[in-house]
């Protein structure tokens, strides 16, 4: 026979004792067994007697045992609750770690040269425009480096005040600037033709915080048969908004090289104050970065190329410079003085 | 150089237009302008005294207390200048003028103060408190500005009254200026601020010299290459005297010390239409004035060499075969285009002068006065290539200035000129349609000819085509049609330009692989292993060459060093690195460094340049590290790795004295040298100063090229298991790791891995012995592997080992 009220009442209390002894989870565990496993449990035994009631009565007696069912349910879920959140909240002490701490013994990684790493980017991003990444001699001569881009034999630049020349081999010299490389890739590859050449350059000029006899340059060059003045300001401008954002601007002034005509010099908004004014941009709001220009007729010929036919523009990046306006060095020698206070710092 | 607002207002008019906005527009289209200078701004109190009285303050040695009237007034000033004194005419600034302390900081408005207990009621001036060194250059650190020179100057008067202080000065970088001889003087940036501003300028008259006798001078040009033009003419009746109060503020508004009427003429013309000038004493010409007097001759000629001239201001000059000299019939009276000579220049006595107008070679002029050490306004122009054209206009220009402020001086002789015929103006065809093109926009006809004709081309348009006369005073720098184009954008402006992208094909351009292997490289040693990179000088110490006990006559060496002890091209970076582990070695007890750079090797040409590889090179030291060589070693190793390079290690004695004899070995790839690695010989080490064991290495990595490979292939993952079998054995110290590989990869094919996992010598096994441990790994591809299998390969392994290395299993 079904259980009636009282009995109802009373096993609804029993387990809620039993329940409140249960401390563990495997206790809680066996429990739900004792009631409600589908062979033996004890709960499921009475759930079963309702066959052998009349249709009318195990409709009521049915939905109490279920409202039973559910009741007790819930309290097993309750308590399981409880104590899965009582056992995580163990394991925070248990188990807990410094987070803050560093990886014993320390793994310390190396460094790579700011230079390197501007230069990586702006390779990257002529490579994307389509710029071929071209090398050249450190150690030049004096036509590449002078005489095939249009300096007069007796150019001031030409002076030993501003190059290093080699001893006993009058016609060697340090390149003074990457341009060389325009008449070495023009003849080599001819046009049209796109190319960076990033490298090491040398002045002979005296060292101090804003002068190095060494120095790295990027050289840009772009022949092709209508390049125009437009043209050059368009990549320019291209370049400077990669660099230093959106809103930067170009800013081109007159400018005298040899191997250019028109010359300019090319001024870029200024990245620290975006034009109001600063101690970067000494307060004018602009920052040298660039000498560009289209290239003189004379050295497209040097290079082979017809300039009837061909035009183009160059530019020549301070690397050196871009270098230090980004990480706000104050004292160019500390680029290569291999001091590892320095160098850790990127 | 200086340019003043007031003298450029002269030939245009300018009256209305903002300082600020000039500058600009030369800026961004001409020149650059570094700085705009108001004069007279802020000196509304700052009024001309008179020093009554001097006397020493009581209760400080270096101040005195001055009586000066300004004015109706008389005031106390406590003052402190070096060369105050009774009579002085002084700038004095009164009670609530604003001055610059020492010229620096802001400004400051004066009030009544004591110093030391006396009361002074105001202060007088050095010339940088109230901003104007430039005008008035001092001498020594503690003086006081002085304007008893300067004429017209009363008590009271306001300073700007006094000084004309009224004018803009527009500081111009000579830089910028350097291809333009006709931007030299005022005239020129006129020209160009009127064609900027769409002005019309004052064309540049002078009166006709008028006939004179009396006085015969004959010129004589030897050298006319370096001396195209020579322009000559004597004035007598001369009274040589301080200059009106207007020229005087002119030179000074432009930083030019005012000195008398003759010289300032000169300077006057030179600063005004950018021609050099000189100006000789005529009865100093020659030694004996007597026997020559009114037979001046001049002679145009090269010096000789040791011949020396005493220069204006004083100083000798010993001259070098070459340099062109005006001399007398006995001696040298200048040094062409560069300084004159003292002792024919004009003195307070001069009464008859020779004023000189001439053209020198630029070439010639530079050498010259770099030579000598001595640069001056002159040589700074003639250095340029002026315009033999501009001669005349400039002497006729000195003459007019004489004849109008010398009371009494006239013309004393016929106008001398001797030059080769003078070049013909340059034309230049430009079509239309290709200035638009190599410019990218398209300005109008009318507008290009208002540009070239406002900057003194004389152009006529004939269909589409422009033909361009280039004037005289631009022939040395418009030459081509492109240049013409430069004259046409840059007053049109580049801002204007649009800024277009050009089109091109989109292929990807070609890699260069040398390029790609440094990145690389750059970041696996790096990031992976932990080294830094540092960038080091091509140029080397013969000290330092030596010490890593190379020679230094292999060596390309420069011809004209920077730094005298560091003339050599490095052949190697190692010599760099080991000076940068010793200088961190101080500060840090672990040190892993590597560069990437070129060496120049002067024996291997290529393209007949010295062959100029690029090398890497790896520097490791760490205190209490006793074998650093493997650090290197594995950095390399696996560095190359990556990239798909598989290098060897070759022992070998003749790897030379700079490394350790034992743990050293060329590196090698397919059998073929690429470089070396190594500890450093302890000798050497002691000659770098590094106390400690330091492992290096360097290879070419331009010679790694042809063997770079991508990584293409992968091997399936096994489908049964591997079996790893331990072995460890003794043998003696000569066994190496890479042979013991070799021999036991080649036992059976069932050995897919051979590892070392320790390295063991000392205890109980005998000195000239080691013990070495491996993990063998067995896989089989056909089935899992049992243990008579494996058994039977291992019994192969250990036979190996006994028999080809004499190992002794553990």
């Amino acid at each position: 026979m079904p259980i009636n009220k009282e009995e109802y009442t009373k096993l609804q209390q029993i387990f809620a004792d039993e329940l409140e002894r249960v401390s563990e989870l495997v206790a809680l565990e066996a429990l739900e067994q004792t009631y409600f496993s589908r062979a033996s449990g004890s709960f499921t035994a009475l759930m079963k007697e309702l066959g052998t009631l009349s249709p009318e009565e195990r409709k009521v007696r049915g939905q109490e045992l279920n409202q039973l069912k559910n009741e007790l349910m819930s309290q097993l879920a309750a308590k399981r609750a409880d104590l899965e959140a009582k056992t995580l909240g163990d394991i925070a002490e248990s188990e807990a770690i410094d987070v803050t701490q560093p990886l014993l013994p320390a793994k310390e990684p190396g460094h790579i040269h700011p230079i390197s790493q501007v230069q990586a980017i702006l390779e990257d991003l002529f490579t994307s425009m389509g710029f071929m990444v071209l090398d050249g001699p450190e150690l030049e001569d004096d036509y590449h480096n002078f005489e095939a881009l249009n300096y007069r034999f007796n150019h001031p630049a030409r002076d030993s005040q501003d190059t290093f020349y080699i001893k006993n081999h009058s016609d060697w010299l340090m390149r003074t600037h990457t341009s060389p490389v325009q008449i070495r890739g023009l003849k080599k590859y001819g046009a049209p033709l796109r190319a960076i050449v990033p490298g090491r350059c040398f002045r002979n000029e005296s060292t101090d915080a804003r002068h190095e006899h060494t120095f790295y340059q990027l050289e840009g060059l772009a022949v092709d048969k209508v390049i125009s003045v437009a043209h050059m300001k368009g990549v320019l401008e291209a370049v400077a908004k990669c660099l230093y954002g959106n809103k930067t601007e170009v800013r081109m002034r007159p400018k005298f090289y040899p191997f250019v005509e028109p010359g300019v010099n090319g001024e870029v908004t200024c990245f620290l104050c975006h034009g109001d004014g600063c101690h970067v941009c000494k307060h004018t709001g602009w920052m040298e970065i660039f000498g560009a220009g289209m290239v003189h007729p004379n050295v497209l010929k040097a290079g082979g190329i017809d300039s009837k036919k061909y035009t183009g523009f160059a530019f020549g990046l301070g690397l050196t410079r871009l270098v230090m306006l980004k990480y706000g060095i104050e004292d160019v020698r500390h680029l290569q003085s291999g001091d590892m206070r320095f160098l850790e710092q990127f | 150089m200086l340019i003043s607002k007031n003298w450029l207002q002269e030939f245009v008019d300018i009256s209305k237009i903002a300082p600020q906005e000039i500058a600009k527009r030369l800026t961004l289209s001409t020149v650059e302008v570094e700085g705009v200078k108001v004069f007279g701004e802020g000196l509304e109190k700052v009024v001309v005294g008179v020093v009554k009285s001097v006397e020493k303050h009581s209760n400080a040695d270096k101040l005195n207390v001055c009586q000066v009237e300004v004015g109706k007034k008389t005031l106390n000033i406590v003052c402190g200048g070096s060369n105050v004194r009774p009579g002085m005419k002084v700038a004095l600034a009164q009670i609530g003028a604003k001055v610059r302390w020492h010229g620096q900081g802001d400004l400051v408005e004066l009030k009544p103060v004591e110093i030391r207990g006396v009361a002074s009621e105001g202060m007088i001036c050095a010339s940088e408190e109230i901003g104007l060194l430039e005008m008035f250059t001092k001498k020594e650190e503690k003086e006081i500005l002085d304007l008893s020179t300067v004429a017209l100057t009363k008590a009271g008067l306001p300073l700007a009254t006094a000084l004309c202080l009224d004018d803009v000065i527009f500081e111009i970088d000579n830089k910028s200026l350097s291809h333009r001889p006709d931007l030299w003087g005022h005239y020129g940036i006129a020209r160009e601020v009127a064609t900027l501003l769409k002005k019309s300028i004052r064309s540049y008259q002078t009166k006709i010299v008028p006939k004179g006798t009396g006085v015969k001078l004959t010129v004589n040009v030897e050298d006319k290459k370096l001396c195209p033009r020579y322009m000559g003419i004597a004035l007598e009746n001369i009274t040589v005297q301080p200059s009106p109060v207007w020229l005087q503020t002119r030179l000074r508004a432009v930083g030019i010390r005012p000195i008398n009427n003759l010289v300032d003429i000169t300077n006057y013309v030179m600063v005004e239409i950018g021609q050099p000038m000189h100006a000789f004493d005529a009865d100093r010409l020659h030694k004996s004035i007597k026997a020559l007097k009114h037979e001046n001759s001049i002679v145009v000629r090269r010096a000789k060499d040791g011949e020396r001239l005493k220069a204006l201001y004083g100083k000798e000059y010993t001259l070098t075969k070459g340099m062109l000299l005006i001399a007398g019939r006995e001696k040298p009276l200048a040094i062409a285009g560069v300084m004159g000579g003292e002792e024919s220049g004009v003195t307070e006595a001069t009464k008859t002068i020779i004023f000189e107008s001439a053209n020198f070679d630029p070439v010639s002029i530079r050498k010259t006065s770099t030579t000598l050490g001595l640069r001056s306004e002159s040589s700074a122009r003639f250095e340029k290539g002026l315009s033999p054209e501009r001669a005349e206009l400039a002497l006729k220009k000195a003459i007019e200035l004489t004849l109008a402020l010398v009371p009494g001086a006239r013309v004393a002789s016929p106008l001398i000129d001797k030059k080769v015929p003078l070049k013909k103006s340059a034309v230049i065809n430009l079509a239309l349609e290709d200035i638009k093109k190599k410019l990218g926009v398209s300005i109008p006809a009318t507008e290009i000819l208002s540009i070239l004709l406002g900057l003194g081309f004389d152009v006529s348009k004939k269909k589409d085509v422009l033909r361009v006369t280039v004037p005289l005073w631009r022939a040395k720098d418009v030459t081509i049609p492109e240049d013409v184009m430069e004259e046409i954008v840059r007053i049109y402006g580049y801002a204007k330009i649009p800024a277009t992208l050009p089109t091109f094909p989109i292929t990807p351009p070609p890699a260069n692989p040398l390029r790609v292997l440094e990145h690389r490289v750059r970041e696996f040693l790096a990031y992976e292993h932990g080294f830094t990179e540092v960038y080091n000088y091509s140029f080397l110490s013969p000290d330092l060459v030596t010490r890593l006990g190379l020679e230094v006559s292999a060596h390309l060496e420069l011809a004209n060093p920077l730094a005298k002890d560091r003339p050599l091209l490095r052949r190697t970076l190692k010599g760099g690195l080991l000076e940068n582990v010793e200088s961190n070695f101080h500060r840090y007890a672990k040190v892993k460094l590597f560069e990437i750079g070129r060496t120049y090797l002067g024996e291997t040409l290529v393209d007949s340049l010295p062959d100029q590889p690029t090398m890497l090179a790896l520097a490791y030291a760490e205190s209490g590290v006793n074998t650093p060589f493997f650090v290197v070693s594995q950095a390399l190793k696996g560095s190359l790795s990556r990239v798909g390079i598989e290098i060897d290690f070759e022992k070998s004695l003749d790897i030379g004295s700079l490394y350790h004899p034992g743990r050293s070995a060329y590196v090698t790839l397919d059998g073929q040298k690429v470089g070396s690695i190594g500890e450093l010989h302890p000798t050497v080490a002691k000659r770098m100063g590094i106390d400690a064991r330091v492992a290096i290495a360097e290879i070419a990595l331009t010679a790694l090229l042809p063997h770079l490979k991508e990584k293409t292939s992968y091997a399936p993952i096994p489908a049964f298991p591997a079996v790893v079998r331990d072995i460890a054995f003794v043998v003696s110290k000569t066994v190496v790791h890479a042979d013991v590989v070799k021999a036991l990869k080649l036992i059976d094919p069932l050995i897919v891995k051979v590892t070392l996992f320790d390295i063991f010598s000392g205890g109980n096994i005998s000195t000239d012995k080691k013990s070495m441990a491996y993990h063998i790994v067995y896989e089989s591809r056909e089935k899992t592997l049992a243990a008579a299998d494996v058994d039977a390969v291992h019994a192969r392994v250990i036979k190996k080992l006994q028999e080809q290395f004499g190992a002794e299993i553990r």
